[in-house]
């Protein structure tokens, strides 16, 4: 799977850090050094892409490229009718990934936590089975299906491929959230003359609109990065961005990948900068 | 209360623990201002406040986990104030008991002779001899999530006394139990007290408690330390009016101080036991400090009407309606549950001046 | 049934109907293993299945891929602890440490495996630094990281990517827990050191377990970054069954059923680890 990962199952707190005793508060060298890895880590590959992706000639041993150009970028933008789908599929996958897959997943998370001791680990194992799954293996044991159901090598049936992990990944997210929700504020709506409906529509869906929110930016990440699952069910026929880069990288065109590989990071940058503008409070989702 | 004396204590060793002159508090922790008290071996130092006053800040200080910005913290006879936590000879435990959730019960006790490498024999056998002491002889293979709120709490006195520090600090031991349990935890601090005799610095909000456990106490009004005295004379001699609130003193009569120091107020004229200068006053003293009596004794100071009766756990207290030309005032006093009084019945009162204090209110 | 009952059964329906998929690929490959269903079904016959289980190719290729996914998580576990431990103050560096951790959380894998490519290939930017520097004098002094059949160029780049994964997990667990045990520790008596190895990092080793388990699985199933940096001999395990799959014999196609239910197989028994680390660490958080 593709994504930020599990581990979403127990409400992540952002961290603030806790009071730490000042005796300990030794400037250490490794700090700092530790510091300079994680910047080098974080910024350097984001500033090689940037320089790669604007490169034409780009040699052993120069630093930096010996010719510019931004044929990468106008490739990408005016780069004929193949680029434009690829963008267009992978963003439309990824809107109704995330749509739909929080539509399902909802319902099945809320049913989830009312489950108690082994029968919620095993329903939490069950829904885990389709993130963990390798990707190639559940493309080619799915592909038979959706060619019966007449959906192969069919953006929707990619899409349906796209939404198996995504609906288990986001049942588990919406497990870890009603697990936190203090279900007695629905009760206290119940006993006030609500009916169960007027309860979802007026109290639990708005108390949840951030949570559903970025259930749907994580549907949307799980497809914008799938790429094992479009292989094997879109058969070469539907191309997304990630197949993109695969093929330019393979083809050593590194300029056109480039591109199209900051294109692909922007969604997660977003909505890490999203998630962290939220943040202060508790925030339920890794990303 | 209990007696055990702890002036036993050889003259001429260091106090356990001497606190001097401290400052500290920063952010969003209640600042202390110039705290300065001792406590000697086996002595039990309770500190009372109200929420707010401080009164963690100064543990933790002591214990070092926050930096003093001023003064001294010397722990049996040498400064530590500069020292980190861990070499301080200062155990300090948390309102609730954190236990390590990874660790089952033997290892959590065993944890400070590990970390000062004792050897593994020798540790098993303090640790049986200390679990024993706290009758959890037979948990030592729990994991804490499997112990209930008492036993927690026994395994952190255990843990906290087996390396015998010096100074045992405990931050509100009790506020996070239900009332069946607070006694039995009270009995294992005193016992602990009374066996490793550490010098024992207890932070509690609860008065009843603060008498109970403490030799002395002191109390804590927004970052100073107003009064130390034994639980005797803090409740019946509170330095001032605002910490007699605070120790939640029945009776706060207003009057006024006239010369040939008399106290005049609703309950008549009262001689006051030293010099004050004149004007309004507050005179507080507690329940069995008032004393019912015939209507037509001769002791009488004035008479009430018996507007409540209330029927409490440990006593009986009645609220008698006082009357008369200096207006009218509620006085509280503890009765014989076995005194046959009731709502309606005028009774005469007369209030042991020995036993009042009195405070000028300008 | 009782209300509980109905909604209880409704739950695992629900949560089973989530897994159907993955049950229906476990029943398709086993079938296409035995020669049921696939274009090259030839009725039932077990010969297939035991000459690919006899494979040795396949077993270097499910071998490889577990140390290489164990290796990298391993590697992405250790350095999420320490950045965890080393910057859970509350100071401006603590913030922007922290920040910089997770930044790169949701890099897709291809962009990985791509970066993987720029920066550690014989040629790539570290080759340049090192010949820069006067490490080397051509490309063929480099190390060769990439294509290698150790998989040092599959590791580090998984190890980056599942990083700011672990560290936000981390970061998340210290920030939960608080100050307090740390607290309890020194003023037991024990060291910063005593305090890091006996309470802080057992605690987060544990905590973190779930979510290494969960990324041990996605490392090992990943196919894009490691179809960019693997070696030919051995195939990472998803890159074999693809191979056999798109291969034009058809005998070769069983052998891709095969691998399929493998390597679903792997995981069903990792989830099931991943469900009893988790009950584990939540026993703990109790």
């Amino acid at each position: 799977m593709d994504t930020p990962t599990c581990g979403a199952h127990r409400p992540v707190t952002l961290p603030r850090g806790p009071r730490k005793s000042p005796s300990y508060r030794r400037t250490d060298l490794a700090r700092y050094v530790g510091l300079a890895a994680l910047t080098i880590a974080a910024i350097g590959p984001l500033l090689l892409l940037m320089v790669w992706s604007a490169s034409r000639e780009w040699f052993f041993p120069a630093l930096l490229p010996q010719r510019w150009s931004v044929d990468g970028w106008q490739w990408l933008f005016q780069g004929g009718e193949r680029i434009a789908v690829a963008v267009r599929n992978s963003v439309l996958l990824g809107i109704a990934d995330g749509v739909i897959g929080c539509a399902i997943a909802f319902p099945i998370g809320r049913a989830m936590s009312r489950l108690t001791g082994w029968r919620r680990y095993a329903a939490a194992a069950a829904v885990f089975s389709p993130v963990a799954a390798p990707p190639i293996a559940l493309g080619i044991g799915l592909q038979y299906f959706l060619l019966r159901i007449g959906v192969g090598g069919s953006v929707v049936g990619v899409l349906l491929a796209h939404l198996v992990p995504t609906v288990g990944y986001l049942s588990l997210f919406f497990l870890s959230v009603f697990v936190a929700f203090d279900r007695r504020v629905e009760d206290e709506a119940r006993t006030l003359g609500a009916s169960s409906r007027q309860v979802l529509f007026r109290i639990t869906l708005p108390m949840m609109r951030r949570q559903l929110m970025e259930a749907v930016a994580i549907g949307f990440l799980i497809s914008w990065a799938q790429y094992a699952l479009t292989l094997t069910v879109g058969g070469g026929a539907v191309h997304t961005l990630p197949l993109e880069v695969f093929s330019y990288m393979r083809a050593g065109s590194g300029n056109y990948a480039a591109s199209a590989a900051l294109v692909m990071i922007v969604p997660p940058l977003l909505a890490l900068a999203a998630a962290r503008y939220a943040a202060g409070r508790t925030v339920v989702s890794p990303v | 209360m209990s007696h055990d004396d702890a002036s036993e204590t050889k003259p001429g060793r260091p106090a356990a623990l001497r606190v001097r002159d401290v400052a500290a508090g920063f952010g969003d922790q209640p600042g202390l201002r110039a705290i300065s008290f001792e406590v000697k071996d086996a002595e039990r130092f309770v500190i009372v406040g109200p929420s707010g006053a401080g009164k963690t800040t100064l543990l933790r200080a002591i214990a070092g986990l926050i930096p003093v910005s001023r003064g001294h913290v010397e722990i049996a006879g040498s400064d530590r104030t500069h020292l980190v936590a861990e070499r301080r000879d200062a155990v300090y435990l948390h309102q609730t008991p954190v236990l390590f959730p990874h660790l089952d019960v033997f290892e959590n006790v065993a944890f400070p002779l590990r970390v000062r490498g004792v050897a593994t024999p020798e540790i098993h056998d303090r640790v049986a001899r200390v679990l024993d002491s706290v009758q959890l002889g037979s948990f030592a293979t729990r994991r804490p999530h499997a112990l209930s709120g008492g036993q927690r709490h026994r395994v952190a006195l255990a843990r906290a006394i087996i390396a015998r520090p010096a100074v045992l600090l405990l931050d509100e031991p009790l506020s996070s139990l239900d009332p069946a349990l607070r006694s039995d935890v009270r009995e294992v601090i005193l016992d602990i007290a009374r066996t490793y005799r550490p010098a024992l610095v207890i932070v509690t909000h609860d008065l009843d408690d603060a008498a109970f456990m403490g030799n002395r106490i002191g109390v804590l009004l927004d970052g100073r330390l107003e009064q130390i005295a034994t639980p005797a004379e803090l409740f019946t001699h509170p330095a001032s009016l605002p910490i007699a609130r605070l120790l939640a003193i029945s009776n706060e009569v207003c009057g006024v101080i006239e010369r040939e120091r008399v106290f005049c107020s609703p309950l008549g004229e009262m001689r006051l036991t030293s010099d004050m200068p004149s004007g309004n006053g507050v005179m507080v003293f507690r329940a069995d400090a008032v004393q019912l009596i015939p209507e037509s004794a001769s002791a009488v100071q004035c008479t009430g009407v018996v507007v409540e009766l209330h029927h409490r756990p440990q006593q009986t207290t009645l609220r008698v309606r006082v009357e008369s030309a200096r207006g009218t005032t509620l006085i509280e006093a503890a009765i014989d549950s076995m005194q046959a009084l009731a709502i309606g019945s005028v009774v005469g009162l007369s209030v042991d001046p020995r036993r009042v204090s009195v405070f000028s209110q300008p | 049934m009782t209300d509980a009952g109905h909604r209880r059964t409704v739950a695992l329906l629900g949560a089973a109907l989530v897994a159907t998929p993955v049950l229906l690929g476990v029943a398709y490959a086993a079938a296409g293993a035995v020669g049921m269903t696939g274009v090259a079904a030839t009725g039932f016959s077990l010969g297939r299945l035991s000459h690919v289980l006899a494979e040795h190719t396949v077993w270097r290729s499910v071998f490889w891929s577990i140390v290489v996914a164990a290796v990298a998580t391993a590697l992405s576990v250790t350095a999420a602890a320490c950045a965890a431990t080393m910057f859970s103050g509350r100071r401006i560096v603590d913030r922007i440490a922290r920040a910089l951790a997770v930044a790169p959380l949701a890099v897709p894998y291809v962009v990985a495996g791509a970066l993987g490519l720029l920066i550690l290939g014989q040629s790539g930017f570290l080759a340049r630094l090192a010949y820069a520097w006067g490490f080397i004098a051509s490309p063929n002094d480099m190390p060769a990281v990439v294509y290698d059949t150790r998989g040092v160029g599959v590791i580090l780049t998984l190890a980056w990517k599942e990083f700011p994964f672990l560290a936000l997990v981390a970061f998340s667990l210290i920030a939960a827990r608080g100050a307090a045990l740390e607290e309890t520790a020194h003023t037991l008596g024990a060291g910063r050191w005593a305090t890091l190895s006996r309470v802080t990092w057992p605690l987060l080793w544990r905590g973190l377990l779930p979510a290494a388990t969960a990324v041990f699985i996605f490392s090992m199933g990943n196919y894009e970054a490691a179809a960019l940096l693997a070696p030919s001999d051995p195939l990472p395990l998803p890159m074999l069954t693809l191979e056999r799959y798109d291969a034009l014999e058809l005998s070769q196609r069983t052998d891709a059923y095969v691998l399929t239910l493998l390597g679903l197989l792997i995981a069903i028994v990792a989830v099931g680890v991943h469900e009893w680390t988790r009950r584990r660490a939540e026993l703990i958080d109790r």
